[in-house]
């Protein structure tokens, strides 16, 4: 429970040599190419995302905590009751317009379930290779009954649109309800599951 | 003792054989030979050479084949013959089974494949009839709710109109299952029966996908009929007549679509949409309905259908031709009978037998067949043309194209001949 | 007495007697492995709900069982015909997690399988699409076509369609003696086949006439919906990974994307069409800027390991853009796999297309969607 807490606290504070880290990251990718826009984007863009996840955590203060900036990538934790507005400041100032990938795991550990929403954007040219991920943690059952528990997060949908068949997903395989969304009903599994949630780290595969 | 049949004995054999034979001698003798001439009691027999053909006569001219002739002669003036044989069910289905051979081949070298190639040796020249093998020894499923008589009756009434359609189509002078006055007119009371068979086996199988193709059969045939009727009319007006025979007769100088090719392109179309070919095959579209209207039917109940279907098809190519494109007329091409077969006899080695009544089919019907086949296969050619080349249509375009469009063309048709009538180009008094 | 309390994913609906529910799929000609609920007034429909899952297998469940290299072989499963493409992203970020460079030589024999691998998806694609519109010459044609292009993959991996070629840290097996030329010749001639189908296919004026001005997907829709890849790219948002955010080589090499504005059925069904026409250009390209010789694959520790760390990869696939996130706590086998799988993104877009169209253009607005219902499922 408490390791999980130390290696979120320990990448946080990895973040600031991983950003020093990155300008070298790219070079061994870059080298076969000898662009010219290629030195300037090595300084500017670890910079770039860096001003990303700035933006967020001066405007949010202690409602985030930055987990990692990689070229490109952006991760942020957001506690349950912040990522609402957060997702819609991502929306509004940041330009981010669409969500790729709603991924739910499972931390029995800590006694949570983590939903992750990877933010890309296609109208605004500057944000083509970045990705957000937005990470957000609701409470984990032991005994669960996917949608009348406590494991319950705000719905994105009103967001964006875009997460309305994943956030379906994530209820049916992790049971957790998004409070907010409109159709919180079954999507890929059968009318009739009535085991745990399956990707919960408590169901096991038979024979596994 | 063998493996097949463990309890085999062939006492036992030789007595079912016995058995057989004298059950079946004593049901001929106390039921065949009565029936038999209670029969012969009332069939007026046909008198030849003089003779009443009695059962006696008949079986002793077996043994001759110069005087079977005349029995074979005497049977094809029957209607039983025209009904069954020549231009009615025995010649359609006939050519709707090449139609099926050919349609599958072409298609397939359309389509940079082989198609049936295995099933009778030769380029699969069996397929259709181990389709049809298939078909019959398949169970048939009826749903649980369907109302079971309409059901039932929806295939068998189909085949039975198609053929009716087929009976109004002369093939060659004086060879037509029912030669009527109001042929046109006939052919049309038949083909409006073909979406009423359509929408009661839909609403009978009571499930959700016939009844849609059912419906969407009945609006594509009603709004393609009326095209249909008005295409042939520039034809009826310039010939003055319905009757089909007379249709054809009158073009032996020039066949009416090189006056009426908008009418023989409506007709065309219209031909497609009544027979569900590909542009227009809605009522099967198998990708938004299933199969439309034939989902339920199952086993021989859609192997009916289908011989009915393409019943159809050789009805309407037959029609085609005979309308716009002369019917059974042709420059003559069939060899002259050779005069020395009626004079001296056919001679087979060191025997001479000599055969009066020969030939059985006179030159000028034979030259018909064979203009009349040779015509239809190139109209059911481009029939099955569309089937490789085009998608399907949606509803409401088709029904755009019916209403609006083909509606038009067949009125332009019809000025057109009414323009020629009085110019006094066609028509009674005209210069053709 | 109250009313029984259903669990999630069950309802019950009032009948309506003039609407009509229809239950395509989920086996029925025209749905491939998924099931569309669809409500229709007359020949109009007024709702829908698609209900994909009739081939759900959970693969990212099954992943986290497997080790990194195990994991392979099922993963691509999803897609079989694309199944460079779905293994692309993945093998990426166990990359990322494990530190590997991979050579020169890897990069462009794995730019070259993804290419052909696209290919012989968008014909199999277009081959159900021909059929969908009732045009069975181009249900025959790709299927033919395609051929070509699985005879070259056969020869490069030893599979027809399973090929699980990428590894990470390379890929398999190098490439065959003489390879560059036949699948020159290859690749030549196929350009120049599917030339042909716009003939009898993308200029047929019943064609056009059915799916032009339907399910109409506005630019701004399709930014909302998070729609991708050729859905996207029909409605005039030019967003290819491959351009944007381009992975192993294709920053070196020479192509561009398609666009087009109207986002009707027609467009979307064009553009995998004319991509086709680019991953041709691609890989004579590649072909000819490809190192000679080297090494093909880096060697891989027996049950690697990653750190603590998660990753995000996404490649362009067929459909468009497929995205794998990966969790890894120092173990050989991962925490958690997501495939963020096109399909299931495009397919919000569904019933936002469907509803107000006739139930003429439900097959031609569904596959135009580029949707592939065992990929969504997973």
């Amino acid at each position: 429970m408490s390791s999980e807490k130390e290696t979120v606290e320990k990448k946080t504070e990895d973040s600031k040599p991983s950003s020093a880290q990155a300008p070298e990251k790219p070079i061994p990718t870059k080298k076969p190419t000898p662009t010219k826009t290629s030195p300037k984007e090595e300084v500017e863009l670890p910079a770039f995302e860096k001003g990303i996840a700035d933006k967020i955590i001066e405007n949010f203060g202690e409602k985030t905590t930055l987990t990692f900036v990689k070229p490109d990538r952006v991760g942020i934790k957001v506690t349950r009751e912040a990522i609402h507005e957060v997702a819609e400041f991502a929306r509004d100032v940041l330009n981010y317009d669409h969500v790729d990938s709603v991924a739910g795991v499972d931390y029995p550990a800590d006694k949570e379930i983590e939903v992750v929403y990877h933010l890309s954007s296609y109208t605004d040219p500057t944000l083509d290779r970045q990705i957000l991920e937005l990470a957000t943690r609701a409470q984990r059952e032991d005994d669960p009954i996917p949608g009348n528990d406590a494991t319950k997060l705000p719905s994105l949908r009103d967001i964006f649109y875009s997460v309305e068949f994943h956030e379906r997903e994530v209820f049916e395989m992790l049971g957790v309800y998004f409070e907010g969304h409109p159709d919180n009903r079954r999507l890929l599994l059968p009318e009739d599951w009535a085991d745990l949630p399956p990707l919960r780290k408590d169901f096991r595969n038979k024979g596994r | 003792m063998s493996v097949i049949a463990p309890n085999f004995k062939l006492s036992e054999f030789i007595k079912s054989i016995l058995d057989v034979g004298f059950w079946g001698l004593l049901i001929f003798v106390l039921i065949g030979f009565p029936a038999a001439f209670i029969v012969l009691f009332y069939i007026e027999m046909p008198v030849i050479n003089g003779e009443l053909l009695t059962p006696f006569l008949a079986l002793t001219w077996l043994a001759d084949p110069s005087r079977t002739l005349p029995i074979i002669k005497a049977f094809m003036t029957t209607d039983l013959f025209r009904i069954a044989a020549f231009p009615g069910f025995g010649f359609a289905a006939l050519i709707a089974a090449g139609t099926i051979f050919v349609e599958r081949k072409m298609l397939a070298k359309l389509q940079l494949r082989v198609g049936p190639f295995y099933c009778g040796k030769i380029e699969g020249i069996l397929q259709l009839m181990g389709d049809g093998l298939k078909l019959i020894s398949k169970e048939i499923i009826i749903p649980a709710k369907a109302d079971k008589p309409i059901f039932w009756a929806a295939p068998v009434l189909f085949v039975a109109t198609a053929a009716a359609f087929v009976s109004l189509i002369p093939v060659t002078p004086g060879w037509v299952v029912a030669d009527v006055d109001v042929g046109l007119l006939a052919v049309f009371a038949v083909i409006g029966f073909f979406p009423i068979i359509t929408i009661l086996s839909a609403w009978a199988a009571n499930s959700k996908f016939p009844f849609i193709g059912g419906i969407r059969a009945l609006f594509q045939m009603v709004s393609f009929e009326i095209p249909l009727i008005l295409s042939f009319l520039g034809v009826v007006i310039v010939t003055g007549t319905l009757n089909l025979s007379e249709i054809a007769a009158s073009q032996s100088s020039f066949p009416w679509i090189i006056f009426f090719p908008i009418g023989a392109i409506v007709f065309f179309i219209t031909m497609l949409a009544e027979l569900e070919r590909i542009p227009f095959d809605l009522p099967e579209a198998e990708s938004e309905i299933v199969a439309g209207w034939l989902t339920e039917l199952s086993g021989m109940m859609y192997g009916l259908v289908q011989l009915g279907t393409y019943l159809k098809l050789y009805a309407f190519a037959g029609l085609f031709v005979v309308v716009f494109l002369g019917g059974w007329n042709g420059p003559m091409i069939w060899p002259p009978f050779p005069e020395e077969i009626i004079t001296k006899g056919i001679e087979l080695g060191p025997v001479t037998a000599q055969i009066p009544g020969l030939p059985v089919f006179s030159q000028e019907m034979l030259n018909g067949a064979v203009w009349f086949v040779l015509k239809t296969v190139g109209v059911i050619f481009f029939i099955l043309l569309p089937r490789g080349v085009f998608p399907r249509i949606r509803i409401d375009l088709l029904l755009d194209l019916g209403w609006k469009k083909l509606i038009g063309l067949a009125f332009v048709n019809i000025f057109i001949a009414l323009g020629l009538l009085y110019a006094g180009i066609l028509g009674p008094g005209g210069i053709f | 007495m109250s009313t029984p309390t259903l669990p999630p994913g069950l309802a019950i609906q009032k009948a309506d007697e003039r609407i009509m529910t229809l239950n395509v799929g989920p086996q029925h000609p025209g749905s491939g492995h998924m099931r569309i609920v669809v409500q229709i007034d007359g020949d109009y429909i007024v709702a829908c709900d698609p209900d994909p899952g009739y081939v759900h297998r959970g693969e990212e469940k099954m992943a986290e069982y497997r080790n990194y290299v195990l994991n392979i072989p099922h993963l691509e499963r999803p897609v079989i015909h694309d199944s460079c493409n779905i293994l692309y992203p993945y093998v990426l970020g166990v990359e990322e997690l494990l530190g590997l460079e991979i050579t020169e030589r890897a990069k462009y024999v794995r730019v070259i399988a993804a290419e052909l691998n696209r290919c012989v998806y968008t014909m199999y694609w277009l081959a159900i699409y021909g059929i969908f519109l009732g045009h069975s010459t181009m249900f025959m044609w790709p299927a033919g076509d395609r051929e070509l292009l699985i005879d070259l993959l056969e020869k490069m991996t030893g599979a027809r369609v399973t090929h699980s070629y990428f590894i990470p840290g390379g890929i398999r097996n190098d490439l065959p003696a003489n390879f560059e030329d036949v699948c020159l010749r290859q690749v030549n001639y196929f350009e120049k086949r599917i030339k042909e189908y716009a003939d009898v296919f993308y200029d047929n004026p019943i064609l056009i006439s059915r799916t032009e001005k339907t399910g109409v997907l506005s630019r701004e829709d399709a930014i909302r919906l998070g729609t991708t890849g050729s859905v996207l790219r029909a409605s005039g948002v030019d967003y290819d990974v491959r351009k944007k955010e381009p992975y192993d080589v294709y920053d070196e090499l020479d192509f561009q994307t398609n666009v087009m504005k109207s986002g009707d059925s027609y467009a979307r069904s064009r553009i995998p069409w004319l991509d086709m026409m680019e991953s041709c250009r691609i890989i004579r390209d590649a072909l000819q800027k490809m190192p000679k010789s080297g090494s093909v694959r880096v060697k891989l520790k027996p049950n690697p390991k990653g750190g603590i760390d998660s990753v995000y990869k996404r490649i362009e696939s067929g459909r468009g853009a497929l995205g794998c996130y990966i969790v890894s706590d120092k173990k050989p086998e991962p925490y958690r796999v997501k495939l963020s799988v096109p399909s299931f993104r495009n397919l919000i877009a569904l019933p936002h297309l469907l509803i107000g169209e006739k139930l003429g253009n439900m097959p031609s607005i569904y596959w135009s969607l580029n949707y592939w219902p065992v990929e969504a499922d997973r």
